[in-house]
C-alpha cells in the first residue's frame, strides 16, 4: 500500500539510513501519516454515520430483540423468546412471511419476464421506440404514494380493470377487499413498473455485437432461437442483476400494503416490514419487532446466497470466455 | 474490490451504433412485425390508463367524486380543483409541499457533501486500514433498514426528535454506501497527474479536494442529488415514523393522511386527492427528464444499480 515512488525523497533517504529497506515499508513517512490523517479526516461523516447509526443500532437491535420492552419501561430480557414466539407461537408471522414468498416469488420474476419481453420488442427496428419506451418508463417515475392512491381507484371493485374484464365477459373480483385477490392485486401493481428492468435490459440488448446475429443468420437461425441462443445469454448479467434487487426490494414491500390494504382482509396481505411496523409503532412491542426484523434479515440472505449459487449455472460472463 | 458491472459491453460499442443500425435491416431479428407493434400499443396503452385515469379524477366535479362515479377518459374539466386543493380539504396542502421540498433539499445537500468528502479520500488517499474500510462501506449496503429502524427511532426519540425533520434530514449528512461507492468509482476514473500536479502548486488535500477534483464531480453529484431528491420525496415509512402534526407531513404522507381522515360516512375527496397525487408526480417527471443525461451516465458506471 505504502508506495516508495510516491513518498517524499528526503523520507526515503531517511529511512534507508535508519534501517534499510524493511522499515521503509513499515514505518510511514510524515507525508504519509499527514495523507492518513486527512484520510481519516474526509472519511469522518462516513465514520461517524457508520458507527451512529448503523453499528451501534445494529448492536442494540441484537440486544433489544432479546428482550420485552415497550420503551416506556425498563427492557425486560427474555432471551430468545421473541424468536421462539414468531417461529412456533405467532400463526400472522407464518402467515406474513409466506405472503411475504407469495408476493416476491410472483411479482419478480413476473416483472422480469415482461422486462426482457418488451424489451426484445423494443430492440427491433420499431417506429416511435422512443415514444414506446417513454411510456413504459414513465410508472417508474411516480411516487410509491400516487402510485398507490390511482390503483385504489383502478382496483375498485366497480373501477377501469373491472370494467376491462366486464368487456371480455369477466366478472371481475373486489381486488382489495378480496382475500384470495389482494395479493394478485398487489403483484398488478408492481407489474406496473416493470418499465425501469425494461430500459435496463434494452441498453444491455443495444450493446450485444451485430456480428453475433449475422452469425446466426448465415446459420440459418430463426428470430426465435436467435433470441434464445445470442439474446438471452448476453443480457443474463443484468437478468441476474435484476433478479437480486427486486427480491431485496419486494421483501421489504411496505408502503403499497400500507396504504392500500393494511394488511387485510384478515392479514390476507398482512407482509413482513407492515407487521414488523404494526408490531413495533402501533402495539410498542419493540422486542418482537426487532426479532422479525433479524428474521427478515435472514430470509433476505438465503435467498441472495441461492441467487447467488444459482449464478454460476446461468449467468454469462464474457469474460469467462476469454 | 470491482462490484459486477453488467452492461460494459454497451460503452465501448456506442461508436459503432450506426453502422449496426444499417445491418439491422436485414437481420431477422431485427424484425418489427405488426404484431410488434400490437403488443406495444395495447402494453403502452396499458401502461398510461392509470395516468390517464389521475387526470380525469383530478377535473371531477366534487359531485362525481362524492358518488365515486368517474370515468376514464375526462368528462369534466373542474379546473379550479387545482387551486381548491390547498384550501378545501381542511388540511395544510400547501405546507404539506413546502415540507416536502425542504426535506428533499436538505436531503440531497447532505449526502452531496457528504459523499463527495468520502468518496475522495476513498478513491484518492492513501492510508492504513483503508482496504478494510472500504469492505466494510460495501458490506454495509446489505444490511436491510429495517435492522436499525426501531433502535434509530428510540435514539432520535431519546434525542427529543421526534415531530421534527432532523431524524430525516441529518443522517443524510453522514452519506450512504452505496453513494460513496459511486464517487469512489468516479473519482478513480480522473486523471491522478491533476492533482499531483496541483499538489506540486503548494495545494493541501482539502485543496485538491474542493479546487481539482469536486468541479469534475459534478456529474456524479448531480446524479447523487437527484436520486436522494426523489428517494426523501417520495418516502413515506420515513415520516410515518417520525412526522404527527399535520404541520409537519411532507405531501406523500399528507395524501395518505388525507384518504384515512375522512369517516366512513363520507368518502374522501378523492379529486382533490388525485389532484395532490399529480403534484406528487410531476416535480419527479421534470427532474427526470432535466437529469436524465447524468443517470444514464451513472447507470453505466454504477453498474445499472443507480435507476430505480
Amino acid at each position: 500500500m505504502s508506495n516508495l515512488v510516491d513518498e517524499a525523497p528526503g523520507a526515503e533517504r531517511v529511512a534507508l539510513r535508519a534501517g534499510g529497506r524493511r522499515t521503509v515499508r513499515h514505518r510511514m513517512s510524515r507525508r504519509g501519516k499527514k495523507e492518513a490523517f486527512y484520510f481519516w479526516l474526509f472519511i469522518s461523516p462516513w465514520l461517524i454515520g457508520f458507527v451512529g447509526f448503523l453499528l451501534g443500532p445494529m448492536i442494540a437491535s441484537v440486544y433489544i430483540s432479546l428482550t420485552e420492552w415497550d420503551s416506556f419501561t425498563p427492557p425486560e430480557w427474555v432471551g430468545l423468546a421473541n424468536y421462539r414466539k414468531a417461529l412456533t407461537q405467532d400463526p400472522v408471522f407464518w402467515k406474513a412471511l409466506g405472503n411475504t414468498f407469495y408476493y416476491a416469488l410472483i411479482s419478480v420474476p413476473l416483472g422480469l419476464v415482461i422486462g426482457v419481453w418488451l424489451a426484445n420488442l423494443l430492440n427491433k427496428r420499431v417506429r416511435g421506440r422512443k415514444l414506446f419506451r417513454t411510456f413504459i418508463y414513465l410508472p417508474t417515475l411516480v411516487p410509491l404514494v400516487a402510485t398507490a392512491m390511482v390503483f385504489k381507484m383502478v382496483l375498485a371493485p366497480s373501477g377501469p380493470l373491472n370494467d376491462l374484464l366486464g368487456w371480455f365477459g369477466i366478472d371481475g373480483p373486489a381486488w382489495l377487499l378480496d382475500a384470495t385477490w389482494v395479493k394478485p392485486a398487489l403483484i398488478v401493481l408492481s407489474a406496473w413498473g416493470a418499465g425501469a428492468a425494461t430500459v435496463l435490459l434494452l441498453s444491455a440488448m443495444n450493446g450485444i455485437p451485430k456480428e453475433l446475429y449475422e452469425a446466426a443468420e448465415i446459420d440459418g437461425a430463426s428470430a426465435w432461437r436467435q433470441f434464445w441462443s445470442v439474446t438471452f445469454p448476453q443480457i443474463t448479467p443484468v437478468i441476474f442483476f435484476n433478479l437480486i434487487m427486486g427480491l431485496i426490494g419486494s421483501f421489504q414491500i411496505f408502503s403499497q400494503v400500507y396504504i392500500l390494504t393494511s394488511g387485510g382482509p384478515d392479514n390476507a396481505s398482512q407482509m413482513m416490514v407492515p407487521l414488523l411496523f404494526r408490531e413495533a409503532f402501533s402495539f410498542y412491542h419493540f422486542g418482537y419487532a426487532s426479532a422479525i426484523a433479524w428474521l427478515l434479515f435472514v430470509v433476505i440472505m438465503v435467498f441472495t446466497l441461492i441467487a447467488f449459487r444459482t449464478a454460476r449455472k446461468w449467468v454469462f460472463y464474457e469474460t469467462e470466455v476469454r | 474490490m470491482q462490484l459486477s458491472t453488467p452492461t460494459p459491453a454497451a460503452v465501448g460499442r456506442k461508436d459503432r451504433r450506426p453502422e449496426a443500425e444499417t445491418a439491422k435491416r436485414t437481420l431477422s431479428a431485427f424484425k418489427a412485425s405488426p404484431a410488434t407493434y400490437a403488443v406495444l400499443l395495447v402494453v403502452s396503452a396499458l401502461f398510461f390508463v392509470p395516468f390517464v385515469l389521475m387526470v380525469s379524477i383530478s377535473l371531477a366535479s366534487d359531485q362525481t367524486s362524492a358518488q365515486n362515479a368517474f370515468t376514464v377518459i375526462p368528462t369534466e374539466f373542474e379546473w379550479s380543483n387545482f387551486t381548491s386543493v390547498f384550501t378545501a380539504t381542511g388540511l395544510p396542502v400547501g405546507r404539506f409541499v413546502l415540507n416536502s421540498v425542504l426535506i428533499a433539499t436538505l436531503s440531497a445537500v447532505g449526502q452531496v457533501i457528504s459523499s463527495s468528502l468520502v468518496g475522495y479520500a476513498f478513491a484518492r488517499l492513501r492510508a492504513p486500514g483503508k482496504g478494510v474500510m472500504f469492505m466494510i462501506v460495501l458490506a454495509t449496503m446489505m444490511i436491510p433498514a429495517q435492522i436499525t429502524m426501531i433502535p434509530q427511532f428510540l435514539l432520535f426519540k431519546e434525542l427529543g426528535w421526534v415531530n421534527t425533520y432532523l431524524p430525516l434530514i441529518v443522517p443524510n449528512f453522514f452519506t450512504n454506501a452505496f453513494n460513496v461507492f459511486l464517487v469512489r468509482q468516479f473519482v478513480s476514473r480522473i486523471p491522478g497527474e491533476l492533482d499531483e500536479a496541483a499538489q506540486v502548486d503548494g495545494l493541501g488535500y482539502f485543496g485538491v479536494y474542493r479546487r481539482i477534483i469536486l468541479p469534475m464531480m459534478w456529474p456524479i453529484l448531480t446524479a447523487i442529488a437527484i436520486f436522494t431528491l426523489t428517494a426523501a420525496w417520495g418516502d413515506f415509512m420515513g415520516p410515518l415514523i417520525y412526522l404527527n402534526s399535520e404541520e409537519s407531513m411532507p405531501l406523500a404522507l399528507g395524501l395518505q393522511y388525507m384518504t384515512s381522515t375522512s369517516n366512513a360516512m363520507q368518502l374522501p375527496p378523492w379529486n382533490l386527492v388525485m389532484v395532490g397525487s399529480i403534484l406528487l408526480t410531476v416535480p419527479m417527471i421534470a427532474i427526470y427528464y432535466l437529469g436524465q443525461k447524468y443517470l444514464y451516465e451513472m447507470n453505466l458506471q454504477g453498474g445499472s444499480a443507480g435507476v430505480k
